[in-house]
């Protein structure tokens, strides 16, 4: 990661304002400064209400920048004329339970809806929706059986293959593993960190899933009341106990139980995001 | 400065607004205030007489005085869709044959207006906005639950009959409550199809081929809603829901006085204004303006 | 009890679907002389597929009620201050759960996928040909116009409708429909 090179996505100075001019007016972001660099896993944490939904939607263009700027591989996106086309299909903006959103009554044919919406050829299409498919863990041949005959990951994955079939740079996720089973979170997580390892491209992962966040994230913002309070290495986020139990933000449970321990005077190093490291950190005190 | 984006429709949504001014109309028990406003919705369109028509609408301006609600607002509404409105009572006043003309007021070729037709063109007129401004009324001075709490009690003494009063309001109760997370939805999938590259915008093409472009919405949409539906019919199961017969109810509503004396002065209006028309008490407007012109 | 739990909900759902549906912008599909075609009439058609004339006719009460509030105080074109008269938007109405029913029923057991179709044109035509006939009988548009309005919007709504019906009803039912495979 060259952090000389320009960053794929740069957010400045962002503000937004929800229903301005109504009495439901609210301030969802203020002041917004975020950056995403090619190879990097981008997490982003917050309590609900936060702005993470609202900043998300101005990565792929939904939503526009009302003040400050939102740069897309260059692109200012506040200007009329921003080739938003372009944008949705550099930036793949994955929802909350994208299942939800499978219309189509053949699998391989949810997948092509997002090529073929670009203009793709047929073969070109079919090679997409092959790669896609093929990326995600779901076999080639499923592109013939019924989508809702599925399972819930499955259709999950599904989901994301019709994301990845657009061939983004830049993947965005809103809560990739809310409602999974603990399979279908790892078999998600590995597809999302295998995709990422691919040159040029990168994540942005916005979630509650503090155990998420730790295991594939490079760099991690703390969003609260719209506004950037934080950021740096998972490691480095974590460490801030401080600044993230008065925002209702958690820490990995590994790490919460480290830091349970130490609380009760167990001489025992809390820097550790996954289970295996606490482990670690735990049998070194009790063999040491 | 750009614009905010096309998705935020559905929150500037304002069907039937509810304007909180504290009047004397805003505390009629909203039974009554549903009962008159139907009244004088079915009445604006059982009085052919344009002086009928009238009468009611000195009402309905005098129901904005009352809960001291500008007129001009309501009006406004209606501002974008003069035109049209005045397309369609030109419409009658030039091509409807009618029945009991007195006379012919002017004539070019095929295009013939009689008093009659040109009478009917203005009622036209007249009904529409006696309409728009009632259920306006009604709507800015009833919130919704108290419009549907009044629904399933005025339906209530038909359940002697055997018509499923309950079962209907628990629909239209539903119905209710599904609006904003169906509308939520809508959002979600708006912007989900569309970081797909699905172009929802500007209606280009063909009714088939816009048609087709609606698939990626409309299809989820419905499936969602079927699915909570499921959920819904499960949870209300798991609470021994059994029906209607013998329920109770937590809010209870009380006519007053004022809540008869309301109703029964506009029972006497809209009787008014259906004797002048049966009475054809236009007969003499339309001398009148045959006389006129 | 006329209606079981589970009628009274699909009723307030496909209730709730179609006021949303008709507040939605791109819901409209304006065609000539502004009568807007809308997918309103679908969530009748399916609610009375799957749950029978009853709630069908239910629907159709809705739906007129809608289409006669909608034109009364938030009227979108022309064609709209017809439906201000309640025999115009809320009689014909009626007729459109049960009859797309009764289709559905009729063609069950020779092909499902194509009852639904049928199902969602017969509930279509109703909605144009009932609702253009009493425009008709009570002479508020000359005869001509109003054939040349069914001509127009009949077959496209009666289309519009055969296709969301049948993709939705068979998602629910989970039935495969003609086409062995994806296209891809």
């Amino acid at each position: 990661m060259n952090q000389r090179e320009a960053p794929i996505i740069a957010v400045q100075d962002l503000w937004h304002t929800y229903l301005a001019g109504t009495p439901l007016e609210t301030q969802s972001l203020r002041g917004v400064q975020l950056e995403v660099f090619a190879g990097e896993a981008v997490g982003i944490i917050g309590p609900t209400g936060s702005g993470k939904s609202t900043l998300l939607q101005h990565l792929n263009g939904l939503l526009r920048p009302q003040r400050g700027e939102v740069y897309v591989r260059g692109n200012a996106l506040s200007r009329r004329d921003a080739a938003v086309r372009g944008v949705r299909q550099s930036v793949g903006l994955v929802f909350q339970s994208p299942e939800d959103q499978l219309f189509e009554r053949y699998a391989g044919d949810d997948v092509a809806f997002g090529p073929r919406n670009f203009g793709l050829s047929a073969d070109e299409v079919r090679e997409r929706v092959r790669s896609a498919m093929e990326a995600v863990g779901l076999p080639f041949s499923c592109k013939d059986r019924l989508t809702w005959e599925l399972s819930h990951g499955q259709r999950r994955l599904l989901a994301l293959a019709g994301v990845l079939a657009v061939d983004p740079l830049v993947l965005v996720l809103d809560e990739p593993t809310a409602g999974l089973d603990p399979q279908g979170r790892r078999a998600l997580l590995r597809v999302l960190s295998a995709w990422r390892k691919a040159p040029g491209r990168a994540l942005v992962l916005a979630s509650h899933n503090m155990e998420d966040i730790a295991e594939i994230c490079t760099r991690v913002y703390v969003l609260s009341h719209g506004h950037v309070l934080l950021q740096g290495t998972p490691r480095e986020v974590f460490a801030r106990d401080d600044v993230l139990a008065p925002n209702g933000l958690t820490v990995p449970a590994a790490m919460a139980i480290l830091l349970l321990l130490k609380a009760r005077g167990c001489q025992v190093p809390t820097a550790a995001l996954t289970v295996e490291e606490a482990a670690s950190a735990i049998e070194a005190v009790l063999h040491g | 400065m750009a614009e905010s984006g096309e998705f935020e429709l559905l929150g500037r949504m304002t069907i039937g607004q509810y304007l909180p001014t504290g009047s004397p109309l805003h505390t009629i028990d909203p039974r009554g205030k549903l009962f008159v406003g139907v009244l004088l919705v079915l009445t604006t369109v059982a009085t052919g007489s344009l002086l009928g028509l009238t009468l009611l609408l000195i009402t309905v301006v005098a129901g904005f005085l009352l809960a001291r609600i500008a007129l001009r607002y309501a009006l406004s509404g209606l501002r974008p869709l003069l035109p049209f409105i005045l397309i369609l009572a030109l419409l009658q006043v030039f091509t409807i044959p009618q029945r009991g003309a007195a006379s012919v007021l002017w004539h070019w070729g095929p295009l013939i207006i009689t008093d009659a037709s040109l009478l009917a063109g203005i009622t036209l007129i007249g009904r529409v906005f006696a309409m728009v401004l009632t259920l306006s009324l009604l709507s800015f001075t009833t919130t919704t639950t108290e419009l549907t709490h009044g629904i399933e009690h005025l339906l209530l003494p038909l359940q002697a009959f055997r018509f499923p009063a309950h079962e209907l309001a628990l629909v239209a109760i539903i119905a209710v409550r599904f609006l904003p997370i169906l509308a939520q939805e809508t959002e979600r999938l708006m912007k989900a199809q569309a970081s797909r590259g699905a172009d929802f915008g500007r209606g280009r093409g063909n009714p088939i081929r816009r048609t087709r472009r609606l698939l990626p919405l409309v299809v989820p949409l419905f499936l969602v809603s079927l699915q909570r539906a499921e959920d819904l019919v499960l949870a209300m199961e798991a609470r021994c829901y059994t029906g209607g017969r013998g329920r109770t109810h937590l809010i209870q509503l009380k006519a007053r006085h004022r809540d008869y004396a309301f109703v029964a002065a506009l029972v006497g209006i809209a009787v008014l204004a259906v004797t002048l028309s049966v009475i054809s008490a236009d007969h003499c407007v339309q001398g009148w303006l045959a006389g006129m012109l | 009890m006329f209606k079981s739990t589970r009628k009274i909900v699909i009723s307030g759902v496909m209730a709730a679907m179609l006021i949303t549906l008709g507040l939605l912008p791109q819901g409209f599909i304006p065609t000539i002389f502004g009568v807007s075609l809308t997918p309103m009439h679908v969530p009748v058609i399916i609610g009375a597929v799957l749950e029978g004339p009853v709630v069908g006719f239910v629907l159709g009460l809705i739906f007129g009620a809608f289409s006669f509030l909608q034109a009364a105080i938030a009227p979108r074109g022309p064609g709209d201050v017809l439906f201000t008269n309640p025999v115009v938007s809320i009689l014909p109405r009626l007729f459109i759960g049960p009859v797309a029913w009764a289709v559905y029923e009729l063609l069950r057991r020779i092909k499902e996928p194509l009852a639904m179709a049928a199902a969602g044109v017969a509930g279509s035509l109703t909605n144009t040909i009932l609702v253009l006939g009493v425009i008709g009988l009570l002479h508020l548009l000359p005869w001509t116009l109003i054939g040349g309005l069914a001509l127009t919007n009949g077959p496209v709504e009666a289309a519009v409708a055969a296709v969301l019906t049948l993709a939705v009803v068979a998602a629910v039912k989970h039935i495969e429909t003609g086409r062995r495979g994806s296209t891809v």
